[in-house]
């Protein structure tokens, strides 16, 4: 493998590992809001701050549009997808799940349909068919992740 | 206890479709682009919502700490983020990185909060966890 695309290897593992430590930080914001507020509440006001925030994002960083063309409608919906998610995950942080047992449940549905995302190539993403390497990496993060579940927790 | 855990798996699989509806977005827009229209499609769809069913001002939201309203704008940083990384190296590396990521961080955010957990168990996870960020690594740099 080349330099360069090990230096984008790399790039792309701490975004990635970088932007789960965002979403830790959203599930507590918006579990915090529900814990006051009510559930819609919650997802609510990210949607609405967030809409302004990339407003802005968009308007000081002005970035290229990859196509002139106009892509199918269903492609925007990804948005209610994601309203829905936040009303989920208030909900159960603030059950006994608690924020390690939301996320760590969470991504035994977030791999599965992943998984099956990639092997069909859906939504007009790229096909790609899993590695040996990338099932022993799933089963050892997901072994991490039952270890926090069922014994992370004192109660 | 089972409606919960099931109300987060299926949370889960949401933040996955999501991801993929945005990152094909992307590809004929920006991640930033693909991060806006989530969010303003998300916050017509729980207006809506909320319209019909009511209620979306109960409780006392005043009274949440104001650090709890950062939530809008970590949450653009991330669907951009999403959005850029699935089409570059896939849903699963996307989301399995992402996860470990989470549940790292999880477990810091409930030690910083205070909420209790076993010192060993925690160690051991997070151990698994970067094991196995380690062989995902190595698997695409062989490849």
């Amino acid at each position: 493998m080349s330099q360069s695309s090990q230096s984008k290897q790399i790039l792309y593992f701490s975004a990635a590992f970088g932007a789960g430590g965002l979403l830790s930080l959203m599930v507590l914001f918006n579990g915090t809001l529900a814990a006051y507020g009510s559930l819609f509440f919650a997802s609510w006001v990210p949607h609405l701050t967030g809409t302004v925030a990339a407003l802005l994002f968009l308007i000081i960083l002005k970035p290229k549009r990859a196509e002139v063309k106009r892509p199918p409608l269903w492609v925007y919906l990804g948005g209610v997808s994601g309203a829905v998610t936040v009303m989920l995950t208030s909900a159960t942080l603030n059950s006994a799940l608690a924020l390690s047992g939301t996320i760590a449940l969470g991504l035994a549905g977030q791999m599965v349909f992943s998984l099956f995302a990639d092997t069909r190539g859906l939504f007009g993403l790229r096909q790609r068919t899993p590695l040996r390497r990338d099932y022993m990496a799933l089963a050892l993060i997901i072994a991490g992740s039952l270890v926090l579940i069922f014994f992370g927790s004192g109660s | 206890m089972i409606w919960f855990a099931s109300l987060a798996v299926l949370a889960g699989v949401l933040v996955s479709l999501s991801r993929q509806i945005n990152g094909r977005l992307a590809l004929s827009t920006s991640a930033m682009e693909s991060s806006f229209w989530n969010h303003i499609v998300g916050l017509v769809f729980i207006t809506g919502v909320a319209l019909l069913v009511g209620g979306l001002f109960a409780g006392e939201p005043a009274a949440a700490p104001w650090w709890a309203y950062f939530g809008g704008p970590v949450g653009v940083i991330f669907i951009a983020a999403g959005s850029w990384l699935i089409a570059r190296i896939g849903a699963a590396q996307t989301a399995l990185l992402i996860i470990a990521g989470q549940m790292i961080s999880g477990v810091v955010l409930d030690i910083i909060i205070g909420a209790p957990g076993q010192l060993w168990a925690r160690t051991l996870g997070v151990a698994l966890i970067l094991a196995g960020m380690w062989v995902a690594h190595g698997g695409r740099a062989k490849g």
